[in-house]
């Protein structure tokens, strides 16, 4: 193992007179106590956690079988990966344009935008869920706007329901994919696109031959990482949720907590871990490691 | 053509008219909580029927608020000097070291960033439960180091391998110990990633609220946990006071991220 700075290979005078097994450990003692913290705090709670949704109640299976046959659990499934879905779709659509902007507009225009984003992603989680929650309530002042210009006649439940939960959570999720989209973008040479119209393509046929394909990975990157993101979401859909749109993430924190059912909570842990871990590999399978950028905790 | 904006002809405006779209949705929510935070009124109208300070002399003059300001603020300060110094001897080891595993060892570091946070607020408290870490300032600590610690990593991994490692060198030709040279060379040197990971680490553990509202205790919360809580219960206006003060927080913290920037570009 090694020690102290002096023993690195690092310092720079020719380790030649090192014996070679001694040089292959170097740099090992520098990573220890991070290592050791996340064994002790990370690795092994969650495998803990993990273990007893199989050892709970009784030795077996039956909390998996539970989870995939009750229909209430069944529901929660399918709100989370409704909500995934239809957050990531939501997302995408708002932000190409965006990102497609970020990339053409001058300097100092495209430094206002990017300053809005970052404002918004940087802005505590729970105060944008607020303003939401406040935004969207019966008396809120959407309906109110709504009501006034007599587009409708009675508030629309906007909360405690799907529609709130996505509007809320494609709010958080947006500049998660404007960003990796406009990396993708402004890598794009404008001289393809040139090429493209001097082929005799039009607007149209640029953008769909050209431009749309070249941003492919983009795409793919941002939305893996808004979808991986949504299903594991806590915050935003307890709050602006009610309970029959409960997701997967609360009903962990439900089952573990309010029911103190840590078998079913295992489980219900460990279908979330699988599917987080099954997409994050896809996602570095074919778009490389890179792209995956911070997550963010919701 | 399609990426040169003075040849976009109609398509352009239609961009830009989206653009100031979607950046009115991500700001207007924002500017709205600030706005109500100073509204009369007890029931949220918009526009306030009159203007007052009331929410935020509510809310520090409430020791439950207080105190969890201070016990967020604490915890985010004993993290970010946690997460700095243990993220610093790990790059060392991740960028410098050749023992085999290092890549293995590097994408382990940053698993806590991709795993659903619930996962690890459900186990920690499993385990802070059975060893009585629950409800106590080391319980916060502990949790939000192992979600800051990644972002640490990043930022000073990535400082120290666009470093000359032959400046170091020099030093020690020159006579400066080993030790000595990383302490009065290269870490000057790799000062602005040290800045972006105490800055990231600080923002992690001040703003992070699943582990938390497992971690806390009726006397012992964070900031973010008590909002959750009264936010629970009800809208209060203290609760726009509250997210208005978070808000100049990011915009400080913000500005200070662009002056750094900007000083070190000359």
């Amino acid at each position: 193992m090694a020690h102290g700075p002096s023993t690195m290979p690092a310092h720079g005078l020719p380790a030649a007179g090192r014996a070679p097994s001694l040089r292959r450990w170097d740099g090992l003692g520098y990573v220890l106590p991070a290592f050791l913290l996340l064994a002790f705090f990370f690795v092994l709670p969650v495998v803990a956690l993990l273990l007893r949704s199989v050892l709970e109640p009784t030795p077996g299976l039956e909390n998996f079988a539970k989870l995939l046959t009750t229909p209430t659990y069944a529901q929660v499934f399918l709100n989370t990966f409704t909500v995934a879905g239809v957050v990531t779709l939501a997302s995408l659509l708002a932000g190409f344009p965006v990102a497609w902007l970020l990339a053409v507009l001058p300097g100092r225009w495209a430094a206002f935008l990017f300053g809005v984003i970052l404002l918004s992603m940087w802005t505590n989680l729970l105060a944008r869920t607020y303003a939401w929650m406040v935004l969207l309530q019966r008396t809120g002042v959407i309906n109110r706007a709504l009501m006034d210009v007599g587009l409708i006649d009675a508030p629309l439940p906007l909360i405690r329901n799907l529609a709130g939960v996505t509007i809320g959570m494609t709010y958080i999720m947006l500049p998660f994919v404007i960003l990796p989209l406009h990396a993708t973008l402004r890598a794009i040479d404008p001289a393809v696109l040139q090429a493209a119209s001097l082929c005799g393509a039009n607007r149209w046929q640029a953008f769909r031959r050209v431009l749309l394909p070249l941003s492919l990975p983009g795409v793919a990157a941002g939305s893996l990482m808004v979808f991986v993101m949504s299903l594991g979401y806590f915050v935003t859909p307890a709050l602006l949720g009610g309970a029959s749109t409960m997701m997967l993430a609360e009903l962990i924190a439900q089952l573990v907590q309010s029911l103190l059912d840590w078998g079913m909570g295992g489980a219900a842990a460990f279908v979330l871990l699988v599917v987080t871990l099954a997409l994050y590999a896809l996602q570095v399978r074919f778009l490389g490691s890179g792209r995956m950028t911070a997550g963010g905790a919701g | 053509m399609l990426l040169t904006f003075e040849r976009m002809g109609a398509l352009r405006w239609i961009l830009v008219l989206w653009g100031v779209l979607v950046a009115a949705f991500l700001l207007l929510p924002v500017l709205f909580i600030v706005a109500l935070s100073f509204g009369s009124s007890r029931w949220l109208q918009f526009p306030p029927p009159a203007w007052t300070l009331r929410w935020y002399q509510e809310l520090l003059a409430d020791p439950r608020w207080l105190d969890s300001i201070l016990t967020s603020f604490k915890v985010a300060a004993l993290v970010t000097v946690a997460s700095v110094l243990l993220g610093l001897l790990a790059a060392f080891g991740l960028v410098r070291g050749r023992f085999p595993g290092r890549e293995v060892l590097r994408a382990f570091f940053l698993t806590p960033m991709i795993l659903p946070v619930v996962v690890l607020a459900v186990a920690l408290y499993a385990l802070f439960l059975r060893v009585g870490l629950n409800g106590t300032l080391a319980g916060f600590v502990i949790g939000h180091l192992i979600l800051a610690l990644p972002f640490s990593i990043i930022s000073i991994t990535g400082a120290l391998e666009g470093f000359d490692k032959a400046i170091e060198d020099a030093a020690v030709v020159c006579g400066a110990h080993p030790f000595e040279a990383k302490l009065r060379v290269t870490l000057p040197a790799l000062k602005l990633g040290l800045f972006g990971a105490a800055v990231f680490s600080f923002l992690v553990s001040w703003d992070e609220v699943i582990v938390a509202i497992f971690m806390a205790s009726p006397t012992l919360q964070t900031f973010p946990v008590r909002i959750w809580g009264v936010l629970r219960q009800d809208l209060s206006p203290v609760i726009a006071a509250a997210s208005s003060l978070l808000v100049l927080l990011t915009l400080v913290l913000m500005a200070a991220a662009a002056l750094v920037r900007r000083g070190s570009r000359r």
